[in-house]
């Protein structure tokens, strides 16, 4: 059971950074080598790996032509990858300190820093991802160490985070991002997202039901 | 694919780099939640003007404002864990800034939320003693301008293979913005030739601080500052420097007995103006009466005493009529009604007499009958007695047009001379900015002040302005590499000094498009032997918005859009504006509580400094934080707090310099900016601003024992307080005695060897250095007094070195005293004058009056300013002129602009005519402060009705059509309310509550041409224009514009009417008279015209 739960949280954890990255800031040439040059990474970016602009140009080129305009227009001018643009009913967007998802994070002794992210706000949809992907890595240590109680407490604030925040505006943006991006790899990006965030709601669930308990869970799987 | 196998996702296991390689990592802990501190909960306040002690700044608590509506404590208690419906307590820190919005620099404390870290309000800052704790409405709107719906949140640039005005941005970073930007600039100096030195600008539109801009060209050795002082002020100016070879007059309103104002300004909407006003109020509750000059009746015209509305621009006629009253009546006990005793002394009328040829021209131009007798103090009083006689109350009646008015000059003389040498006056907009020739409306006014004695800067007269500011913000040298200023600079720039303005009182800004482009006219004096730059290689305005502010817009927009003019531009903005839709780089600034500054502002007798300061980060700074990088502290923690990526230019530009202008300091201006403690990085702004502000003496003195134990006691006594008053009571400094001992005579700051100091002939000392003369003080009744700044060390009544400069007729206060004259001295006789006006529905367009709420141009996102503005522009018409025409309440008119020295037509804009009873017959007025437009309102988002804004609130979308000829502009879509915005939410609640549309007003200014005063060389504002009913097809804000008309206006202004330099001159300018803002050497003013 160890083995497969470490690979699972190993998973999670990676795909996690990748995705928060990716909505956080603009590629670098640094980020796009990693996933051309990464075969698992990239066959997760089916249309971007077929996409011909990328055969014919340099990453340089590639991402101050192409990738980086489609990100100003994703993020920063045509769409707004905040939470609280797409709760509040007057569609408005809570910046600064008085964010109740950066509250959320103080409760849990996570200090945001905007500047460091670029973001206006602790809700936008990388910090979330990348909220997400420092729970992962808790929860895998704990494993680690054997803490399987604290692993399954800190899955539990997982499933509420994803329910109670990603899942309640995400999916829209991630369907509207998916339909604006001008480029393969944010089209892609889009649906890694979108998939991934819905796969891994079911795998909470699924601990959900059995109360957060990996043993409880250990013990149904085996008896399968 | 919905929904991919989980498995799918496990090869997320097989990443070739572990997640935390991968993830940005924005999470950490942060040192500011832990250190709120316990403070004691503050009652209710006993008074409305409270204000904490400043003891208290750091850690205040107040209760909610909005909780008070339930109640207040007595019901519900403080809010606790235990009482959760308790009244919320904000944990404050009061940190001290400044507001820039006007140049008033009126004292504010930022009231910062410590466990948001957010600014919550502005407030006043009672230690500000100009300010006195008090604001205007803009002050209290800088919360609405911090957190700005449309704030420009990141650095932008021009999307690559877009072009200029395209409106394709990409976001950027300050680091890549200053790669860019630093490479240009270096390749740029390299080259070190003369005009390399003349191809970068820097242009200040609102300075708001007292010397830190200046030393940025300086500091590259380059003559390449331009400002907007041209379309604001250097009418008056020019008429102050003639008279005290001083910037401004400053007076002691709260004395005064009288307050003799032209125009608005002061009292209502100008230069100073709230902390003027609240003075000016002081003295009328003491019994000071008040006088307001203006042909529209203003806020303060409409509570005056007594308001005289001259026809615009001969208000010099009513000035000289004053003097020629006082030269030939007396009181009622039979004395003369002139201050003799200040005459005698202090205005330079010795020099006249004894200059025989001067007053033989005199004779010549008629304005005296014969030579005086004599050179005494009695011939002198005896020639001016003639000279001003021609100025009677008839002539005054008849050129003012205050025909059924007599009765008010009768008012007017018994206020002046009851007041006696207690007349105060701020002479700066309206009228001499307006006017050709309407430096001579300043030069008259002071005459007036003169022969009361009013000028002598006592107690509740007028004084000028150098002695009431403190100027430091560029000399913080002492913290650089260098320890000292740099060199004075060897080149000079005809683009912003042309050859025919050689006395212009400031840059010819508002023609640098014209020059830019004028190559027939860069042909011409590179002919003549100058080496004139055809184009700029980088153009940086600050603060600026020069498109839509400047006459003649669309020439700015064709020479912006140039790339081969302007290779690179960028905009030190706070804003949004149209200008920025036409720069390579957006870089955002920080506004009042953003940026660190040292100001200083003349408001009354006193030296005093203030302090602005980012308000975020001295907070932080206080509750522990540090920034990664001491030279970007500003940039770090206005990230941190969620201002966006907003900086200042005392962080940009020492980084700037250090690190990529002159990275390895082969160009010599390194070390201006590295740190002289760690000379690998950029000054920090405590680093700068403690050695420039530690130039105060008594500043340093008292900072030095408060703060003992601090590294920079000096900034951080001003990071404490804001504001510090070196010295009060500062009145007729011209009379101080200078120190003499054995060896030598100290003045301004050096000392001179006895024996190097002469006497002349008028008692004046002089002294060689640098190559010339300069006068040091003077002899009267065997003391060595200060003087004035001026040559003679008085007041100049003959400005000798203008006569000298070939406007000898114009050297002394004067003005047509018969129709025949208009012609002959065309150069001080409005483009405006009512001669020029024909017919019934020919006007004069009053343009330049500002309105109380708004400032040009940063205030334009300001819900509070933009809700209390709306719609207060209309073009005001007189009630019987708009009877004649037919015009009614609300209709559209097309106000045509026409030119009356060229005889040229600029085109129209359709204004909303009000008729009024306030502006007087035959004057129009509409302030140039208002009409904003956006091409775009930014972009859709896809998926929602709600779009994000551009200059949202204040500004309506406007077509634009413009082929190099002609410019036009037509509304499309007026200022709606707003459910699409994105940021700050917590201080954007009402936008939905947006009742303007803002189609009241229209884009004039590029209309205007520019007419570039041939002596002072300001922009004179006021229009002739011809008005029609607006046709069928046209809405109020349209705008038609032919501006290759307009180029050719200011071409005839330019060649008609100046007097440019020739071979005969050696000089491009007076060396004694100020050049602001770069020293040069004389090798720069230095000048050989081939003829």
């Amino acid at each position: 059971m160890q083995d497969n739960l470490l690979t699972e949280q190993s998973a999670r954890i990676n795909i996690y950074a990748l995705i928060s990255r990716i909505m956080m800031n603009e590629v670098d040439e640094k980020l796009l080598e990693l996933i051309i040059n990464d075969e698992n990474i990239l066959s997760f970016f089916p249309e971007f790996f077929k996409w011909d602009k990328r055969q014919g140009m340099s990453n340089k080129d590639l991402i101050e032509q192409y990738l980086n305009v489609d990100f100003t227009n994703l993020f920063l001018l045509h769409m707004i990858p905040y939470e609280s643009f797409y709760r509040r009913e007057d569609q408005q967007m809570e910046t600064g300190g008085d964010n109740p998802v950066q509250t959320l994070y103080n409760s849990f002794d996570f200090r945001v820093e905007l500047d460091e992210a670029r973001v206006m706000a602790a809700d936008h949809i990388g910090v979330e991802l990348e909220f997400m992907y420092k729970l992962c890595e808790s929860e895998s240590k704990a494993l680690v160490d054997g803490e399987y109680k604290i692993a399954g407490e800190i899955a539990e604030i997982e499933y509420n985070f994803l329910k109670n925040h990603i899942l309640e505006w995400a999916p829209i943006f991630l369907l509207n991002m998916k339909s604006e991006a001008g480029t393969a790899l944010y089209h892609d990006a889009a649906d890694l997202a979108l998939e991934f965030i819905l796969s891994d709601f079911e795998y909470l669930s699924q601990l959900k039901e059995n109360s957060f308990s990996y043993e409880k869970l250990g013990r149904k799987n085996n008896g399968h | 694919m919905y929904l991919q196998s989980r498995r799918t996702f496990l090869k997320g296991a097989a990443f070739s780099v572990a997640g935390v390689a991968i993830a940005k990592g924005v999470f950490a802990t942060d040192a500011v939640a832990e250190s709120i501190e316990n403070s004691k909960f503050t009652n209710t306040p006993d008074t409305i003007s409270f204000y904490p002690n400043q003891s208290e700044w750091d850690n205040f608590q107040e209760l909610d404002g909005d909780d008070w509506k339930r109640g207040g404590i007595e019901r519900h208690g403080v809010a606790s864990a235990e009482n959760e419906d308790g009244i919320q307590v904000n944990n404050f820190m009061l940190v001290p800034t400044v507001c820039s919005n006007c140049e008033a620099g009126c004292g504010l404390t930022a009231w910062v939320n410590k466990d948001t870290m957010t600014v919550r309000k502005y407030m006043g800052n009672p230690l500000h003693t100009g300010s006195r704790g008090r604001n205007c409405a803009k002050g209290y709107a800088v919360t609405s301008q911090m957190y700005d719906p449309d704030r420009i949140p990141f650095p932008l640039k021009r999307a690559p293979g877009s072009k200029r005005g395209e409106g394709k941005w990409i976001r950027t970073t300050w680091d890549e913005a200053m790669s860019t930007i630093g490479k240009k600039m270096h390749d740029t100096l390299k080259v070190g030739d003369e005009i390399s030195k003349k191809s970068i600008m820097y242009h200040v539109g609102r300075p708001n601080e007292n010397g830190f801009g200046h030393r940025v060209p300086h500091s590259l050795g380059i003559d390449g500052y331009n400002s907007h002082t041209n379309i604001c002020s250097a009418g008056a100016r020019q008429g102050t420097i003639q008279w005290a070879n001083d910037d401004r007059n400053s007076p002691d309103w709260a004395n005064a007995e009288l307050i003799f104002l032209q125009s608005s300004h002061a009292a209502d909407a100008g230069h100073y103006f709230q902390q003027s006003a609240g003075l000016i109020a002081d003295a009328r509750k003491r019994g000071a009466k008040m006088v307001v000059l203006d042909p529209r009746m203003s806020n303060s015209a409409g509570m005056a005493d007594l308001w005289i509305p001259c026809w615009p621009g001969t208000e010099t006629a009513l000035y000289l009529y004053l003097a020629n009253r006082v030269l030939h009546e007396k009181d009622k006990n039979g004395d003369d009604l002139v201050a003799h005793d200040f005459v005698k002394e202090w205005v330079n009328w010795d020099r006249l007499l004894a200059n025989k040829e001067y007053l033989q021209k005199m004779v010549g131009y008629g304005y005296i009958s014969k030579m005086p007798a004599g050179d005494t103090y009695e011939d002198f009083i005896e020639l001016v007695k003639e000279l001003y006689a021609p100025y009677t109350k008839e002539m005054v009646i008849r050129e003012c047009k205050l025909e059924g008015m007599e009765h008010k000059l009768d008012a007017l003389w018994e206020m002046y001379i009851d007041a006696g040498d207690k007349i105060a006056t701020y002479i700066w907009r309206a009228g001499p900015i307006a006017h050709r020739g309407g430096w001579m409306i300043a030069r008259s006014a002071f005459l007036s002040l003169v022969v009361r004695g009013a000028l002598r800067g006592d107690i509740g007269g007028t004084s000028f302005h150098h002695w009431h500011e403190i100027s430091v913000a560029g000399k913080g040298d002492k913290a650089t590499v260098a320890g000292e200023r740099p060199a004075k600079v060897d080149v000079w720039n005809e683009l912003a000094w042309p050859p025919e303005y050689p006395l212009s009182s400031y840059e010819m800004s508002h023609i640098l498009p014209h020059l830019l482009m004028d190559e027939e006219w860069q042909e011409k004096w590179t002919k003549k032997g100058l080496k004139v730059p055809k184009k700029l290689s980088v153009w940086f305005p600050r603060m600026y918005n020069p498109v839509w502010i400047n006459p003649d817009g669309f020439r700015w927009i064709e020479a912006l859009k140039r790339e081969d003019k302007i290779e690179l531009s960028f905009n030190l903005s706070p804003t949004w504006s149209e200008t920025n839709w036409y720069c390579d780089y957006i870089l955002p600034v920080g506004l009042a509580g953003e940026r660190n500054d040292q100001q200083s502002t003349p408001s009354k007798p006193e030296q005093r400094i203030e302090f602005r300061q980012a308000v975020l980060r001295v907070a932080a700074e206080k509750m522990g934080w540090k920034a990664k990088d001491p030279t970007r502290a500003t940039l770090e923690a206005h990230m941190k707090y969620g201002l966006g990526e907003i900086w200042e230019e005392s962080e940009f530009f020492p980084n700037l310099m250090v690190h990529h202008v002159d990275p390895d300091g082969s160009l010599g201006i390194r070390k201006y900016w590295a740190s002289k403690k760690d000379p690998s990085r950029a000054v920090t702004v405590p680093e700068y601003f403690d050695a420039a502000m530690s130039l105060l003496p008594r500043l340093k003195e008292t900072a030095d024992k408060m703060y003992k134990d601090e590294e920079f006691p000096v900034y951080s006594y001003m990071r404490d307080h804001g504001a510090w008053t070196e010295k009060t009571n500062v009145y007729k400094p011209q009379e101080e005695e200078l120190k003499v001992d054995s060896e030598y005579v100290y003045a301004h700051g050096k000392k001179y060897a006895k024996h190097h100091v002469k006497k002349d002939q008028f008692g004046a000392l002089w002294v060689e250095h640098d190559g010339r003369k300069h006068s040091i003080g003077i002899i009267s009744d065997d003391k060595v007094l200060a003087g004035f700044h001026t040559l003679s060390k008085k007041l100049e009544f003959f400005s000798e070195w203008f006569a000298e400069w070939k406007w000898p007729e114009y050297a002394i206060p004067i003005y047509p005293r018969n129709e025949s004259e208009y012609k002959k001295m065309e150069h001080i006789v409005t483009q405006v004058h009512h001669s020029f006006m024909k017919a019934p529905n020919e006007f004069a367009l009053n343009t330049v009056f500002r309105l109380p709420y708004n400032i040009h141009t940063r205030s334009v996102n300001s819900k509070h300013l933009m809700e209390i503005s709306q719609n207060h522009n209309p073009v005001w018409i007189y009630t019987k002129d708009a009877e004649k025409l037919g015009i009614k309440r609300g209709d559209a008119i097309r106000v045509k602009v026409t030119d009356t020295v060229s005889g040229l037509d600029s085109g129209y804009f359709v204004g909303m005519a009000v008729p009024t009873e306030a502006t007087r017959p035959g004057v129009l007025a509409c302030s140039h402060h208002a009409g904003r437009w956006k091409l775009k309102d930014s972009v859709s988002v896809p998926g929602f009705e709600h779009k994000l804004g551009i200059m949202g609130v204040g500004a309506p979308r406007y077509d634009m059509t413009n082929d190099g000829k002609v410019g036009t502009l037509k509304p499309v879509e007026g200022i709606k309310p707003r459910h699409d915005v994105w940021q700050f939410k917590e201080y954007n609640k009402d936008l939905d509550n947006i009742w303007w549309d803002g189609l009241s007003g229209a884009w004039q200014n590029a209309v205007a041409p520019s007419h570039p005063d041939p002596i002072a060389g300001n922009h004179a504002w006021h229009l002739k224009v011809i008005i029609e009913k607006a046709k069928a097809d046209d809405v109020i804000g349209d705008i038609y514009v032919d501006y290759e008309n307009n180029f050719k206006v200011y071409q005839a202004w330019r060649d008609e009417l100046t007097r440019p330099l020739d071979h005969t001159d050696k000089l491009r300018r007076p060396q004694h008279i100020k050049r602001p803002a770069v020293p040069l050497s004389n090798k720069a003013y230095a000048v050989e015209i081939k003829a």
